[in-house]
C-alpha cells in the first residue's frame, strides 16, 4: 500500500517526490518512511491524525530540517536547502506575518531583489486575487484572522511559486471564512495552475480541496494509502459535499485514518 | 466575512473616551494630579519656616529664584540662559546623552549577537552576569584610572552603568521574535541583512525600548555620581560646590533642574517611543 507508484495519475511528471523520508528526533522515530509523488498542477493535501509528523515532513520538503534518511526531490533535483520557486503558508498567521508592516509590505517584503515597478505590480496582483487589493495600508492586527490568511496566501503568491506549501492553513479560522478560503485556494489554483500541496487534520477538506490525497497513518508515519479525487471542478461548498462521491471518499479515508490507527498500535515494537 | 471585514482601525482612544474609562470628570482629575503637588510645596513651605531646618531649607520660591538665578538670564544672545546652564547644565547632559548613546550602541549590537546565537550566550552569560552584578559608581576610582580626568572617564562609567538593563532586553527581545517569524523569513529566502533590519530588530524593539527607558533614569544617577569626585563642572560639581558654600538656594535650585531634566527626558522619550512603536501598542490592543 506504500507503493504509490501504481497511483493512475499519469497525465503530469511529479512536481515534488519523496523517497523512503524518515525522520528521528533522537531515538523518537517522528516519520518511518514516506514515499510519495505531488503531481504538478494539482492540489494534493496530506491528511493524517494529528502528530503524525505532517509539520516535520513539511519542514524537510522546504529545505528547513534534513531527513535523517531519504531524501525528496523538487523538479528533480535533490532539495538541500530552500528550493526556488516554493512559497509557504504558515497555521500561525500572526506570527508569520509581520506586524510592524503594513499589509502591502508584507506582501512586498519576500520580493525585495526584484525591481520596484514589477514588485509593485506583482504585490497588487496577488492583493487583487485574495481580494484585498483596498486593504493595502491597513496593518495585520487591524484585520480579521481570516484577512490575515489571505494576506498570507498573497505573499505565498507574490513570489510566483511553483509549488505552494500549506500547513494546516486553516485551522485557526472560523468555519465560514474556512469555506471562504477553501473556495479562495480552488479558484486560485485553477487559475494560475500553481502546484499545492496542503497538510491538514480535516478529512471534509482535504476531499474537498484535493485533487490528490496521500493518508498518513499515526506515528511513526507511513503512507497508508493514496488517493485521486475525480469530483468534477468548478466545486461548490453544498453541492460538492453532497455529491455521493464526496461522501464515499470521505468515508473510506475516514475509516483508514481509524483502521491505521489501530493498526499501527498493533505493530508497535 | 461580511460582518468579518466591518473592521474598524484600533485608534488611540479619544480624551473623551479615556476619562469616561477612569470614570472621572476632567476638573476632578485635573484637581486629583495637583493635589500632591500642592502638599510637596506646602510641606517644603512649611520646613524652610521652621526654626530647625529653616537654615538649610530655603523656601520653594527663593529656590526659584535661585534657579533663575543661576540658569536663566536676560540676554538673547545667549538665549536667556544663564551662566550655570553653559558650564554645568550642558556639559552634564552631553555627558549623560554620550554615555546613554554609547550604552545604546554597544547594548543593542551585543544582544542581538548574543540572542542569535545560542552559543555565544552561553559563553558570555557568565560575563553579562557579573557586569550587571557590580555595584558601577564602586568603579569610579577604577574609570579614572584607565581613563584620566576629563570627560571620558565619566562617559564610560555612564555608557558601562546602564548598558545592561539594555543588553538584556535585547537579547530577551530577539529570543523572543520566535521560531515562524525565522522560518517565514528562510522560506521567503530573505537576505540576513534584512532578515536583522527588518525582522529581528523590530520584533524586539519593544523589549529594547523599555531597557533603553530604564538605562535612560540610571544614566541621570550616574552622571551626578561621577561627577561628585575630580570635577570641575556639571550638575553634581555644583550640588557639592553650593552645599560647600552653604548656599541652600543653590543647591535647591539644582535639584529642581534635576527634577525638570529627568521629566523631560522621559517625556521626549515617550514621543519617540510611540512613533516607532505604534504598530506595537495596535497589537497590545487587540490582544486585551
Amino acid at each position: 500500500m506504500t507503493d504509490t507508484t501504481t497511483a493512475p495519475t499519469t497525465q503530469t511528471i511529479p512536481e515534488l517526490q519523496l523517497d523512503g523520508v524518515s525522520k528521528t528526533y533522537g531515538t523518537n522515530l517522528a516519520v518511518r518512511s514516506i514515499t510519495a509523488d505531488i503531481p504538478a498542477h494539482k492540489i494534493s493535501v496530506m491528511v493524517g491524525p494529528s502528530g503524525c509528523g505532517k509539520s516535520t515532513l513539511l519542514r524537510i520538503i522546504s529545505g528547513l530540517d534534513q531527513p535523517t534518511d531519504g531524501s525528496v526531490s523538487f523538479e528533480g533535483k535533490t532539495v538541500t536547502g530552500v528550493p526556488e520557486g516554493l512559497a509557504m503558508v504558515f497555521q500561525d498567521y500572526s506570527r508569520s506575518l509581520y506586524p510592524w508592516m503594513r499589509v502591502d509590505k508584507n506582501v512586498a517584503f519576500p520580493l525585495s531583489k526584484v525591481p520596484k515597478a514589477e514588485r509593485e505590480r506583482r504585490v497588487a496582483e496577488a492583493l487583487e486575487a485574495v481580494g484585498l487589493k483596498d486593504r493595502t495600508h491597513l496593518y495585520p492586527w487591524q484585520m480579521s484572522g481570516g484577512m490575515q490568511q489571505r494576506v498570507a496566501i498573497a505573499r505565498a503568491l507574490a513570489s510566483q511559486p511553483k509549488l505552494l506549501v500549506m500547513d494546516e492553513p486553516y485551522a485557526s479560522v472560523d468555519a465560514q471564512t474556512r469555506a471562504d478560503l477553501e473556495d479562495l485556494l480552488l479558484r486560485i489554483q485553477r487559475e494560475l495552475g500553481i502546484t499545492v500541496l496542503v497538510v491538514t487534520h480535516d478529512i471534509d477538506e482535504s476531499v474537498y480541496l484535493a485533487d490528490h490525497i496521500i493518508v498518513l497513518s499515526t506515528p511513526p508515519s507511513i503512507v497508508a494509502e493514496t488517493i485521486d479525487v475525480d469530483l468534477p471542478h468548478p466545486r461548490d461548498q453544498v453541492t460538492t459535499k453532497a455529491d455521493p462521491r464526496f461522501v464515499e471518499i470521505r468515508g473510506h479515508v475516514a475509516s483508514l485514518l481509524r483502521h491505521k490507527e489501530l493498526q499501527t498500535g498493533e505493530d508497535r515494537p | 466575512m461580511t460582518i468579518t471585514q466591518q473592521l474598524r482601525p484600533r485608534s488611540r482612544p479619544t480624551t473623551a473616551a479615556r476619562t469616561r474609562r477612569d470614570g472621572l470628570t476632567l476638573p476632578v482629575r485635573i484637581g486629583l494630579r495637583l493635589l500632591v503637588p500642592v502638599v510637596i510645596l506646602l510641606v517644603w513651605w512649611a520646613l524652610s519656616r521652621s526654626a530647625t531646618s529653616g537654615y538649610f531649607v530655603p523656601s520653594p520660591l527663593e529656590s526659584l529664584r535661585a534657579v533663575g538665578a543661576m540658569f536663566l538670564s536676560s540676554d538673547p544672545g545667549r538665549l536667556f540662559l544663564g551662566e550655570a546652564t553653559f558650564t554645568h547644565f550642558v556639559p552634564s547632559v552631553a555627558r549623560a546623552l554620550a554615555g546613554l548613546g554609547l550604552a545604546i550602541l554597544v547594548g543593542v549590537g551585543v544582544g542581538v549577537v548574543l540572542g542569535v546565537f545560542p552559543k555565544m550566550h552561553a559563553l558570555f552569560q557568565p560575563l553579562v552576569h557579573l557586569g550587571r552584578s557590580l555595584p558601577s559608581p564602586a568603579l569610579l576610582g577604577v574609570f579614572f584610572l584607565l581613563f584620566g580626568i576629563g570627560d571620558s572617564p565619566k562617559i564610560f562609567l555612564i555608557a558601562f552603568s546602564v548598558v545592561w538593563p539594555i543588553l538584556f532586553n535585547t537579547i530577551d527581545g530577539v529570543m523572543s521574535v520566535g521560531e515562524v517569524r525565522s522560518q517565514a523569513a528562510a522560506v521567503y529566502r530573505i537576505p540576513t541583512r534584512l532578515v536583522l533590519t527588518h525582522i529581528v530588530l523590530p520584533g524586539a524593539s519593544p523589549k529594547i525600548f523599555a531597557g533603553i527607558r530604564t538605562a535612560m533614569s540610571m544614566s541621570l544617577i550616574i552622571m551626578i555620581i561621577s561627577e561628585l569626585q575630580k570635577s570641575d563642572n556639571g550638575l553634581g560639581y555644583l550640588l557639592v560646590s553650593t552645599q560647600r558654600d552653604f548656599d541652600y538656594p543653590g543647591f535647591f535650585a539644582v535639584l529642581i533642574v534635576l527634577a525638570v531634566l529627568g521629566v523631560v527626558m522621559n517625556f521626549i522619550f515617550l514621543q519617540i517611543e510611540r512613533r516607532v512603536l505604534s504598530w506595537h501598542r495596535g497589537v497590545t490592543a487587540q490582544n486585551d
